[in-house]
């Protein structure tokens, strides 16, 4: 015989595990009528579902979202070099089977008789864009429609100002280099062309075939080279990580995240709220889960210590409620899971448009992550509690009061920190946001717990002289004071949570409405001639448009950083050669524009108009790796000028106001050529002024960035729907808490309006004194839930989403008005019921 | 001259819905109390004692019949009017005490007589809960206190309000012997002083028969009225 003890014991042990197990699951069959029982299942489900339909709405939303930040590069992937694309990136983008497709940027003189422009022209290949559509018309004034393809060999496609400028139309004839082409349309969007907004010049567009025709591209000319990637998500990273172990000099790789600085705020903030409801509705979800599980356990306590007076040991008990939390969980769980998921698809039929084009199916991670996340925020916020019925003694049989639960144990709230910290890490992966809404949590709890113990003292203290319906609600509170912390904290984080993201919403969408008002300019007019400045201002008045903020600008070319002459080849990064390669706008101002922020140094003062100095945008100091105090020298025409930065410059790029990377005192360049630049605001409807005004200063270049401006808005819009949506669900589980919280004391509250109905206690004095349980339990609750929701929501709105946070006492009342109608009517509703039954049940129960 | 008739039953039936259908567990009970007298109902367990009593209270509703507590037709008026009837007038001791758990001894005690609207509650209380001998734990909460004293606060807060009449249903139910005697005779010695009309059921023959009358219950009907 070489069984092993193991072997014995197996057997023994499994045996036993399974009697308890199949005890466990009779004993849950037999309460299944039990109202509470199905209230604990209903809190999960809600909880569940709460999570899964925001998480998997979130997902689908953000997928989209960064699909169409492809659109704006038109491309998954954008890889940028100053010389075309390498034999083994396009080999290697092969053997990873992704599409590509390759553009050349450069600028050049397109000629039509006698007239010519400078124009950016574009060349592109097969496949042109990979993400979003080109869009094109017949002619200038014709609609416009999705273009089907590329310009077919010795054709162009041209923007509408540059068909005005050559004073020409579809169907003629251009030069560009050595090579004849026909204008076949006219370009009224191009996905990609948002970041080139300050291009100075008109779009000309041809294929990538006729370029060597034009023999434009020599060595050494300033051209930029993009290579188009689209694929799956999983190759794109192959690529780009394959990309960039072979740290290629001056190679830029550019993906949605940094496609557009435009459209960047809308969809960070957009995702990093969606963030922070998942985390709120997770912590919502755990709550009504722990006070539900307590409910459960502190419903049970009779049954273990019965099952432990006629021999049950710890072992049984604990596996007989492990079971049934894991069988709840599992019912929940999966009722929630479904609840979720189509609920979701409901915000998709809700809100058609969404996102431009399909929303991508959901992945099936969410309810996985869903269905996981609701099983350990159960475990998480449930087992604790639970497990403490091991402890109950069989004694209590005869003693009741003796293995009562505490009414807080630490436990819980450790492991609850725990188990959010470690879905945070899991889902949310935004550690700092994480961190304050986990900070604002435990600290509201602490608060909660601390202030309500000391306010139900001080108030029972009065109780002797307060009238029997007040005595009556407040006597309860202070004599369940541990309770009642435990509903007062449950109800407070949910008051917290709630309002937080009411606040955060609000924020964001404040800023949004102030960084993009009615009057945001949607037409740049460049190349302004000194000269013209007064006939411009002229122009405006005659179409009664505000007189132009005209913004000087000089050209000039970085030669030396520090006195160490620079060159595009010093620089690793795209951007940084640009910068060298390409003429700077050096701008002049008095003082800081409302949508830049300083973030080193000091602006000029008055005494300092005229020294050399500049302030530097923080993006383009990075890029060049400037810092306070550096000299950087500049040719301007054949001048040369030194001079000192003197500080460093946030800017908000998504304002739509003419911005400079470089900034000098006002009179330090007087004497130099300027043109100027001025932006302004003109209704769709009435864009022939602006070429009214084009045809009457032929040098001037219009940019209308009307397009972009609309596709900006029509992002925020959508964004902020969804939002309204997912906060809605967030809310629903904050009614959950409320429910589960209130549900505690239901059994005791039974009772107790069956003695006082017995003694004679008229329905005015009973639902007088559960209004003043209720009133005291929303004050505490919401007066510190709601000072925590703005304690945390001035943490989040200024260091995380950088809006600017206004602490207003209404919000906190607000708070404080709604926690109390809330709670009082919750309590209410669940108690009216027994102002109207006779007593005699009630009586019979205990 | 015939004493005023205080509490009157007329045919009562009470029927409950049950898994097994519908049970009857009252059918056709009449019967009267009138003020100042003492009355046993007996009868074995599950006969409808408690029942009887509740209905009598007006803490429940009969099938069919009436009630008439006080002048008032129990089955005519609302939930809170019953509980108006009630208030200040009538008296309860039950088996399992039914003190309120967040209220002290005094509080417990104070309580009727304050949904009464009666000022003097404290003084009335403190009075009460001395004269049952609890002078010493007046603060103390109902968790703390032994069964026996627990009883002892529910007969002070039944007299509390001096009340026509006193419904106690096994009192000493849930009481050792000795203690339980004591309580008995706490309960008919306060109810000599006061001069209250008292209901009492009891399984206990002994009990029954130091009250005036007798009741007798048997599954569901009265089966005698003894004098
Ligand atoms: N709500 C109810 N549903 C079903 N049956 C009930 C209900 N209330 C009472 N009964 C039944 O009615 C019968 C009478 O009950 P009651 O409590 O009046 O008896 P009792 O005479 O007071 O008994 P005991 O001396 O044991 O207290 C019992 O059989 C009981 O099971
Ligand atoms: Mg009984």
């Amino acid at each position: 015989m070489r069984t092993s003890s193991g072997v014995v014991r197996g057997p023994f042990g499994w045996g036993i595990a399974l009697k308890s197990i199949s005890l466990a699951w009779r004993l849950l069959m037999r309460q299944r009528r039990a109202g509470d029982l199905k209230v604990v299942i209903a809190a999960l489900a809600v909880a569940i579902a709460a999570l899964v339909s925001v998480m998997s709405f979130a997902d689908r939303l953000q997928r989209a979202l960064k699909f169409q930040g492809s659109e704006l590069l038109a491309a998954d992937l954008v890889v940028r070099s100053p010389y075309p694309a390498k034999a083994e990136w396009t080999a290697e983008i092969s053997r990873l089977g992704l599409q590509s497709a390759p553009t050349v940027s450069f600028r050049s003189v397109v000629l039509r008789d006698e007239h010519s422009h400078l124009a950016e022209v574009k060349a592109v290949g097969e496949g042109y864009p990979l993400r979003g559509r080109v869009r094109v018309a017949a002619d200038i004034s014709g609609v416009d429609a999705p273009a089907g393809g590329i310009p077919t060999a010795g054709t162009v496609w041209v923007d509408g100002q540059l068909l005005a400028l050559l004073n020409t139309t579809v169907g003629g004839q251009v030069t560009l280099g050595a090579r004849r082409f026909t204008i076949d349309k006219v370009i009224t969007l191009e996905p990609d062309r948002g970041g080139e907004v300050f291009a100075i010049a008109p779009r000309l567009m041809l294929n990538i075939a006729d370029l060597p025709s034009t023999q434009l591209i020599q060595p050494g000319s300033l051209a930029s080279y993009r290579l188009l990637i689209a694929g799956d998500v999983v190759l794109i990273d192959a690529f780009r990580s394959w990309m960039r172990k072979r740290r290629e000099a001056g190679v830029g790789l550019h993906d949605a995240s940094n496609a557009q600085p435009r459209f960047r705020t809308a969809l960070d903030k957009g995702e990093q709220f969606l963030g922070l409801a998942t985390l709120i509705s997770v912590l919502l979800a755990g709550v009504a889960i722990a006070r539900a599980a307590r409910n459960y356990a502190q419903r049970h306590l009779d049954t273990v210590a019965l099952m432990r007076c006629v021999g049950a040991t710890q072992g049984t008990i604990v596996t007989v409620f492990v079971t049934q939390l894991l069988v709840l969980g599992t019912v929940g769980g999966a009722i929630g899971s479904v609840i979720g998921y189509v609920a979701q698809q409901a915000f998709v039929y809700l809100l058609p448009g969404l996102v431009a084009g399909e929303l991508p199916w959901p992945s099936l991670t969410p309810a996985g992550v869903g269905m996981a996340a609701g099983v350990i925020t159960l475990i998480g916020f449930a087992a604790p509690i639970i497990l403490r019925l091991r402890g109950v003694p069989p004694l209590r049989v005869l003693r009741r009061e003796l293995g009562t639960l505490p009414n807080h144990i630490a436990a819980v709230y450790i492991t609850a920190m725990l188990t959010l910290a470690a879905l945070v890490l899991w889902v949310g992966r935004d550690l700092v946001l994480a961190g304050y809404v986990l900070g604002g949590s435990a600290a509201t709890i602490l608060l909660l717990w601390a202030l309500s113990l000391l306010t139900l003292r001080a108030v029972s203290g009065l109780r002797r002289r307060m009238n029997v319906s007040w005595r009556f609600g407040v006597a309860a509170l202070a004599r369940r004071a541990g309770s009642a912390t435990g509903q007062i904290v449950a109800i407070g984080v949910g008051v917290m949570a709630i309002l937080l993201l009411t606040l955060v919403r609000g924020d964001i969408l404040q800023a949004w409405r102030s960084s993009l008002p009615a009057d945001t300019p949607n037409h740049f007019l460049i190349n302004i001639q000194a000269r013209q400045l007064e006939d411009i201002t002229v122009f405006f008045r005659k179409y009664g448009w505000p007189d132009p903020q005209l913004r000087p600008i000089v050209r000039a070319r970085l030669i030396a950083v520090n006195d160490t002459p620079v060159e595009a080849q010093d620089f690793k990064d795209a951007f940084a050669q640009r910068v060298v390669q390409r003429a700077a706008n050096l701008s002049w101002a008095e003082s800081l524009q409302s949508d830049n922020k300083l973030v080193a140094g000091n602006w000029w003062r008055d005494q300092e108009r005229a020294l050399p100095l500049v302030s530097v945008e923080k993006q383009y100091a990075e890029a060049l790796r400037l810092s306070l105090g550096d000299t950087l020298r500049y040719r301007i025409a054949d001048q040369e000028i030194t001079v000192t930065v003197s500080n460093l410059r946030s800017v908000a790029w998504d304002s739509f106001r003419p911005n400079f990377f470089l900034l000098v005192p006002p009179e330090l360049l007087r004497e130099y050529p300027a043109s100027y630049i001025t932006s302004l605001h003109v209704p769709r409807s009435q864009t022939h002024q602006i070429n009214e005004l084009i045809k009457q200063f032929p040098n001037i270049t219009d940019i209308d960035v009307d397009a972009l401006l609309r596709q900006v808005r029509g992002l925020v819009d959508r964004v902020n729907l969804v939002l309204e949506y997912v906060f809605l669900f967030t809310v629903l589980a904050g009614i959950v808490v409320l429910y589960a919280a209130m549900q505690t004391t239901r059994a005791e509250r039974r009772q107790e309006v069956a003695i006082l109905r017995t003694l004679g206690a008229t329905q005015s004095q009973l639902s007088l004194g559960m209004i003043s349980e209720f009133v005291v339990m929303g004050l505490l609750a919401g007066g510190v839930g709601a000072l925590a929701a703005m304690m945390v929501g001035y943490g989040v709105s200024e260091y995380l989403l950088g809006v600017p946070y206004r602490f207003q006492v209404g919000t906190w009342l607000g708070g404080v008005a709604a926690a109390v109608i809330l709670v009082t009517m919750a309590g209410l509703l669940g108690t009216y019921r027994l102002w109207h039954t006779s007593p005699w049940h009630s009586l019979r129960e205990t | 001259m015939t004493p005023e008739i205080i509490v009157q039953a007329e045919a009562l039936t009470k029927q409950v819905s049950s898994p097994e259908g519908v049970l009857t567990i009252l059918s056709d009970v009449s019967m009267s109390v009138r003020k100042g007298e003492t009355v046993a109902v007996v009868g074995v367990s599950g006969s409808g004692k408690s029942t009887l009593l509740g209905l009598l209270a007006g803490l429940d509703l009969p099938t069919t019949g009436r009630v008439i507590l006080n002048g008032t037709d129990l089955s005519r008026v609302d939930e809170d009017q019953r509980a108006r009837v009630r208030a200040g007038r009538v008296g309860f001791v039950f088996q399992n005490f039914q003190l309120l758990p967040s209220f002290t001894a005094m509080e417990n005690v104070m309580l009727p007589l304050e949904l009464a609207g009666r000022g003097v509650a404290e003084q009335e209380a403190r009075l009460g809960l001395t004269r049952v001998g609890l002078e010493d734990r007046m603060a103390h909460y109902p968790s703390q206190l032994s069964g026996g004293e627990q009883q002892r606060v529910a007969i002070a807060r039944a007299f509390a309000c001096r009340p026509q009449i006193l419904f106690a249903d096994e009192p000493t139910g849930n009481l050792d012997e000795n203690t339980g005697g004591r309580i008995i005779q706490l309960l008919f010695d306060l109810n000599r002083e006061r001069g209250t009309t008292l209901v009492l059921v009891t399984h206990d023959r002994e009990i029954g028969t130091r009250c005036e009358r007798r009741l007798e219950l048997s599954a569901g009907r009265l089966v005698g009225a003894l004098h």
